[in-house]
C-alpha cells in the first residue's frame, strides 16, 4: 500500500505539473486584471507540441538530440524524492537531499550543453546566464536543506518531513522561517520566475531559460516544457512538505489519503497565489542585480544554519 | 502648589508672549514673565531650605539638590533674558522677523529644564530631558543659515539617539527594581528607590548595565567625549543667548540626571563602578577638549570646547567622591555656568560689533571695544581657573581631593590640561586684543547698558565667589550633598 | 481556549523570528517606501506582542499600549513618512553606502551578536533568548541604518527602528512601564519626528539636497 501511495505521489506531481503552471498564469492574469487563458491550456499546448514535427539544426550533434530526454529523466527521478501525501517517497531510502539537488543540476547542465550545441548566439547567452544563476543558487539551496537536516538529524527529505510533522505548530522555529525564505528565493531563481526571469517574454535579450530552448521543437520541446513544469511543481510541493507538512497521511488507509489530498491542494494553492503575487508585484531584476538577490538568499540560509546551534530547539 | 507655579508660568508665558506682535511689547512681556519665574524659583528654594523636601502629587518633588540646580537656572536665565532683550532688539532685525517666537521657544526650553530638576519620577525626568532636545533644536537652528541647519540636524539626531540609550538604561533599572520586589508604580520614583535600595537587594549586574547606558545616554547631552560631536556645532551656530543657555543650564541639567542615577547605583552596587566610569569619561573629556581648544578658529567654538572640558572636570569631581570632591563638583557647576555666560555675552558683543567671530581676523579689540575686552579678559581668566575668581576655588577643591586620594595620574593630567588651556586662551586673547585695530568692519551698533549691566553682574559674581563664598550658598551645597548620601 | 493559551504563550518567541526577518529585509531594501512598509510591519508585530502580553498577564495597560502602537506607529508615522517623501520631492532611493549583499551579511552578523550579548542575561530575567535578542537586534539595526544610509529620511527611520527595539525590550522584560510614562515616551517620539520633518524641509531648502553625508561644513 505504501509503495502504491508513493507511485501515486510521483504520478500526481508529473501529471499535475501543467495544471500548476496554468493556475499560476491564471492568477497572474487575474492580478493584472486580464482575462487570462484557461487553466488547462498547458495540457493543450503539450498535446499540440507532441503532434508537431521535430526539427534539429544541421550543425547540432548527438548532444542536442539527447538533452530533452536526459532532462526529463533526471527531473522525474528527482520527483521520486518528494513526499506529497505521506512522509515517505518512492526513492526516499536511496538518497538524501544532496542527490535531489544534484539530479536537478544534472538536468540543468545538460540543458546548457544543448543550448550551446544548437549553435545560435542566444543559446550561448542564455546558457551563460543560467550558469551564473545556478552557480549562485546552489549555496542557499544546499544550506537551507542543511539547516533543517541538522535540526531533524535526518539527511533524506522524507525523514526531515516526518520530523517536522512531530513538532508543535506554534513553536515557530527561526531556522524554519529563515530556511523557507531562502528556499523560496532559490525556487524563484531555479524555476526561472519573476523577478529573476520572465517566463512569458518574447524579447530574446531578456530571456534566460527560454533562450536555451529556442532551437527545440516538437516532441523534444514538449518534453523540455513538461520537465520545467514538473520542476516547478516538485519544488512547490517540497516547500509545502518541508515547512507545512501537517495534514499528511500518517497511515496508509484510503481515509487518510482522502483527507490529505484536498489539504495538499489547498497548500499548493496558497503557494501558487503567493508566487503569483510576488511575480506580479516585482519588476524583473536587471542581470547585474540577480547576484545581489541570490546573495541575500545565501546570507539568509547561512543565518539559518547559524541559528541551528543558537536557538537550541 | 508652589512646585507647579514655575512650570505653569513658563508654559503659559510661552503662549502669552506669542500673542504680542510688536517686538518691544513682546520683549517687555517676556522680561516680566522672566521676573515672575525667577521669583517663583526663589520661593521654592526658600521653602525647601525651611521645610526640607517638598512633594506635589506623584511626579514632582523638590529637595536640596533640586533647589541648588534651580538657583543655577534662575540666576542664569535671568541674566540671559535681560541680555537677550537688548541683543535681539538691535541685532535681530537683520536675521529674523520678530522676537516673540524666540521668547516662546526659550520659555518652553526653560519649562522642560525646570521640569527635569523638579521631577520625582525617573521616567518623567527622561521625558523632560528629551523635551529639552526638542525645545532647543529649533533655537539652535534659529538663524536658518547653512551652518545653523546642519548644526540643528546634528544636535537633534545625536541627542535623540543618546537619550534613547538613556531610556534603555532607565528600563533596565526599572526591571531590576521590579524584579527585586518593589511595587511597579514606585519603582521609578527616586525617593522610594533611595529609601528601598539599602533594604532590598537589586541585582548588581543589571544595575551596572543600567548605569552604563545612562551615562552614555545622558553623557551625550552633557557632552562627554566621545559623544560630544554635536556640542561645538550647536553652541557655535546658535544665537548668543541660546548658546549661553545651552552651555550654562542644559549641560548642568543633564549632569543633574547623572548625579541622581549615580546616587542610586552607588547605594545598590557599590560606589566603585559608577565613580570609575565617571572618572574615565571626565578625564577623557577634559584631555580631548583641552587639546582641541588649541586648534580652534571660531571664538564660540573654542568656548564650546571649554564647556566640554569643564564638564569633564565636574565629572572628575563626582567620580572622586569624598566631601571635597563632591563639594568642588557642585560648586564648579555653578561657577562654570556664570563664567561661561559671561564669555558668551562677550562673544555676542564681538559678533554684533565686529561682524565676525574668527579669532585670526580680529585684532586691536582693546581699542575698539574697551569694555567688552575687559569683560573678555575677566571671563577668560576665570574660565582657565586663575585666582581670585571662583572657578579657582572649586578646581582647587577637586584637585586636593585627587591628591588626598593619591590619584596622582588624574591630578597631574588635570594640571597639565589646565596649563595647556591657559596657554591657548592667552594666545588667542592676546592676538585679539593687541595690535592695530583690524580694518574689517569698524565698531557698528551700540551696546546697551543692560548688556553691560548683565556682564558686570556676572563678573562681580565670579569675583565675589572667588574671594568668599556666601554662607547661605555653602549651606545650600552642603544640604544638596546630604541628599545624596 | 487551550489553543489560544498555547498560542499566546509562545507568541513572544515566535514573533521574534518574524522580527528578524523584517530586519534582514530592511537591510536590503533599496527604496524608502519599502523600508517604511517594513517598519510598519515591524510595529504591527510588536503591537501583536503587546496584545498577547495583555491577554496572558491580564493587564489592561498592555492593551492600551498595543492600541497606541497600532495608531501611532503602524498608521500615523508611515503615513507621515510617505507624505514627507511626496512633499520633499526627493528620489525614492535609499542612498545606501553598502551593497545589499554586504548589508544583509552585516544584519545577519548583528543578529548573531545580539544572541551572544543576551547569553548571560537569559536566566536572570526568565525570558527566552529569542525574545531578549530581538530587541537588541532591532537596536543594532536601527543604529546600522542611521550610519549606513545617507538620506536624511532614512536616518529618521533608523531612529524609529531603534526606539522600536528599546520599546520592545521594555515590553518583554517588564510588560511595559507605567502607562503615564509610556504615553509620555510616545508623545516625545511624535514631537521628535515632527521636528525632524521640519529640519528635513530646512535642509532641502538651504542645501538643495537631502544627503547628510554632504553636511560637513562644521568640522574640528
Amino acid at each position: 500500500m505504501k509503495i502504491a501511495l508513493n507511485i501515486l505521489q510521483a504520478i500526481l506531481i508529473i501529471l499535475g505539473a501543467p495544471l500548476v503552471r496554468g493556475i499560476v498564469a491564471r492568477c497572474k492574469a487575474f492580478l493584472q486584471r486580464r482575462q487570462g487563458a484557461s487553466i488547462w491550456r498547458p495540457y493543450y499546448d503539450l498535446a499540440k507540441l507532441f503532434r508537431k514535427e521535430d526539427l534539429v539544426p544541421p550543425t547540432a550533434s548527438a548532444v542536442f538530440r539527447v538533452v530533452p530526454f536526459i532532462l526529463f529523466a533526471t527531473t522525474i527521478c528527482a520527483v521520486a524524492f518528494v513526499p506529497l501525501l505521506q512522509p515517505a517517497a518512492l526513492l526516499a531510502s536511496h538518497g538524501d537531499f544532496f542527490l535531489f539537488v544534484y539530479l536537478l543540476a544534472i538536468g540543468r547542465f545538460f540543458l546548457s550543453l544543448g543550448a550551446f550545441d544548437g549553435g545560435s548566439a542566444f543559446g550561448g547567452m542564455g546558457a551563460s546566464r543560467e550558469a551564473l544563476i545556478s552557480c549562485l543558487a546552489e549555496a542557499p539551496f544546499l544550506l537551507s536543506f542543511v539547516a533543517i537536516a541538522i535540526l531533524a538529524s535526518h539527511a533524506d527529505i522524507a525523514g526531515m518531513v516526518s520530523w517536522t510533522l512531530q513538532q508543535n505548530f506554534f513553536n515557530v522555529s527561526a531556522v524554519h522561517i529563515l530556511a523557507f525564505t531562502s528556499l523560496g528565493m532559490v525556487v524563484i531563481a531555479e524555476t526561472g520566475r519573476m523577478p529573476v526571469d520572465n517566463p512569458t517574454t518574447h524579447l530574446e535579450l531578456t530571456m534566460i531559460h527560454e533562450a536555451m530552448i529556442l532551437e527545440y521543437s516538437g516532441t523534444r520541446l514538449a518534453l523540455i516544457e513538461w520537465a520545467s513544469a514538473i520542476k516547478l511543481h516538485a519544488m512547490l510541493a517540497l516547500l509545502a512538505a518541508l515547512f507545512f507538512p501537517w495534514g499528511m497521511a500518517s497511515g496508509a488507509s484510503v481515509g487518510f489519503v482522502a483527507l490529505s489530498l484536498p489539504l495538499y491542494c489547498a497548500k499548493i494553492g496558497l503557494l501558487i497565489i503567493l508566487l503569483a503575487v510576488i511575480e506580479s508585484g516585482m519588476a524583473k531584476l536587471r542581470m547585474y542585480l540577480v547576484p545581489d538577490f541570490l546573495g541575500v538568499a545565501s546570507a539568509v540560509s547561512v543565518l539559518a544554519v547559524i541559528f541551528t546551534f543558537l536557538a537550541k530547539r | 502648589m508652589i512646585l507647579i507655579t514655575p512650570l505653569l508660568i513658563m508654559f503659559l508665558g510661552a503662549c502669552v508672549v506669542l500673542v504680542f506682535r510688536d517686538s518691544r511689547v513682546a520683549t517687555r512681556v517676556a522680561l516680566f514673565i522672566g521676573g515672575l519665574e525667577v521669583a517663583s524659583l526663589a520661593v521654592i528654594v526658600w521653602q525647601v531650605h525651611e521645610h526640607g523636601a517638598l512633594r506635589a502629587g506623584r511626579y514632582l518633588r523638590a529637595d536640596a539638590l533640586s533647589s541648588f540646580f534651580l538657583i543655577n537656572i534662575a540666576f542664569i536665565s535671568g541674566l540671559v533674558l535681560v541680555y537677550a532683550s537688548s541683543y535681539l532688539l538691535h541685532a535681530g532685525q537683520r536675521r529674523f522677523h520678530s522676537p516673540r517666537w524666540f521668547y516662546a521657544l526659550v520659555f518652553l526650553f526653560l519649562f522642560t529644564m525646570i521640569s527635569v530638576c523638579l521631577s520625582a519620577n525617573l521616567g518623567l525626568m527622561w521625558i523632560m530631558m528629551e523635551g529639552t532636545t526638542l525645545a532647543s533644536a529649533l533655537l539652535v537652528g534659529f538663524y536658518n543659515t547653512k551652518g545653523a541647519v546642519e548644526a540643528g540636524w546634528k544636535y537633534l539626531m545625536v541627542c535623540t539617539v543618546g537619550i534613547a540609550f538613556a531610556l534603555f538604561g532607565t528600563i533596565v533599572l526599572y526591571l531590576a527594581a521590579v524584579k527585586a520586589g518593589m511595587n511597579p508604580a514606585a519603582a521609578l520614583d527616586w525617593a522610594s528607590l533611595m529609601e528601598a535600595v539599602p533594604r532590598i537587594g537589586l541585582d548588581p549586574h543589571l544595575v551596572k548595565l543600567a548605569f552604563v547606558f545612562v551615562i552614555v545616554g545622558y553623557g551625550t547631552k552633557i557632552g562627554f567625549v566621545p559623544m560630544h560631536s554635536w556640542l561645538p556645532d550647536a553652541h557655535a551656530e546658535a544665537p548668543t543667548p541660546v548658546s549661553a543657555l545651552l552651555s550654562a543650564v542644559l549641560l548642568n541639567c543633564a549632569m543633574y540626571a547623572v548625579i541622581r542615577y549615580d546616587a542610586i547605583v552607588s547605594h545598590a552596587a557599590g560606589a566603585a563602578f559608577p565613580h570609575t566610569l565617571l572618572l574615565i569619561f571626565g578625564v577623557l573629556s577634559m584631555v580631548v577638549a583641552g587639546l582641541l581648544i588649541l586648534v580652534q578658529r571660531n571664538l564660540k567654538r573654542m568656548m564650546a570646547y571649554s564647556s566640554v572640558e569643564h564638564m569633564g572636570i565636574i565629572a572628575i569631581g563626582l567620580g572622586l567622591g569624598g566631601p571635597l570632591g563632591l563639594f568642588g563638583a557642585l560648586l564648579h557647576i555653578f561657577n562654570h555656568s556664570v563664567g561661561k555666560s559671561l564669555l558668551f555675552f562677550c562673544a555676542g558683543n564681538i559678533r554684533e560689533n565686529l561682524g565676525t567671530l574668527r579669532m585670526d581676523s580680529i585684532s586691536g579689540m582693546a581699542r575698539t571695544l574697551p569694555r567688552t575686552s575687559i569683560a573678555l579678559v575677566v571671563g577668560s581668566l576665570a574660565i582657565v581657573g586663575l585666582p581670585p575668581f571662583s572657578l579657582f576655588v572649586s578646581e582647587f577643591a577637586i584637585l586636593s581631593e585627587a591628591f588626598s586620594q593619591a590619584r596622582y595620574t588624574v591630578a597631574v593630567l588635570f594640571l597639565v590640561v589646565l596649563s595647556v588651556v591657559f596657554g591657548g586662551f592667552a594666545y588667542y586673547l592676546l592676538h585679539m586684543l593687541c595690535g592695530d585695530a583690524s580694518s574689517k568692519a569698524p565698531a557698528t551698533g551700540k551696546i546697551h547698558a543692560s548688556e553691560y549691566g548683565v556682564m558686570g553682574v556676572a563678573g562681580a559674581c565670579l569675583l565675589y565667589f572667588g574671594v568668599r563664598i556666601p554662607h547661605i550658598f555653602t549651606v545650600v551645597v552642603q544640604d544638596a550633598m546630604a541628599v545624596l548620601r | 481556549m487551550g489553543l489560544v493559551e498555547v498560542a499566546t504563550g509562545r507568541i513572544l518567541d515566535s514573533f521574534s523570528v518574524f522580527l528578524f526577518l523584517t530586519i534582514l529585509l530592511m537591510a536590503v531594501s533599496r527604496r524608502v517606501s519599502t523600508s517604511v512598509l517594513l517598519f510598519s510591519v515591524q510595529s504591527a508585530i510588536i503591537a501583536g506582542e503587546a496584545f498577547a502580553t495583555g491577554f496572558r498577564e491580564r493587564l489592561v495597560e498592555a492593551y492600551v499600549i498595543g492600541v497606541l502602537i497600532v495608531v501611532i506607529k503602524v498608521i500615523a508615522i508611515p503615513r507621515a513618512f510617505f507624505g514627507l517623501v511626496g512633499h520633499l520631492k526627493t528620489s525614492s532611493d535609499v542612498k545606501a553606502s553598502t551593497t545589499p549583499t554586504q548589508s544583509v551579511f552585516i544584519a545577519a552578523a548583528m543578529i548573531y551578536l545580539s544572541y551572544v550579548a543576551v547569553q548571560s542575561y537569559g536566566q536572570s530575567v526568565h525570558v527566552s533568548e529569542d525574545a531578549l535578542a530581538a530587541p537588541i537586534a532591532l537596536i543594532l539595526t536601527g543604529a546600522f541604518l542611521m550610519v549606513s544610509r545617507k538620506k536624511a529620511l532614512m536616518q529618521m527611520l533608523g531612529l524609529m527602528v531603534l526606539e522600536n527595539g528599546i520599546f520592545l525590550a521594555a515590553l518583554t522584560t517588564t510588560f511595559g512601564m507605567p502607562l503615564v510614562i509610556e504615553i509620555g515616551v510616545f508623545f516625545d517620539l511624535l514631537m521628535g519626528l515632527l521636528l525632524m520633518g521640519v529640519f528635513a524641509f530646512r535642509i532641502r531648502d538651504t542645501f538643495d539636497h537631502l544627503d547628510v553625508s554632504k553636511l560637513r561644513r562644521l568640522r574640528g
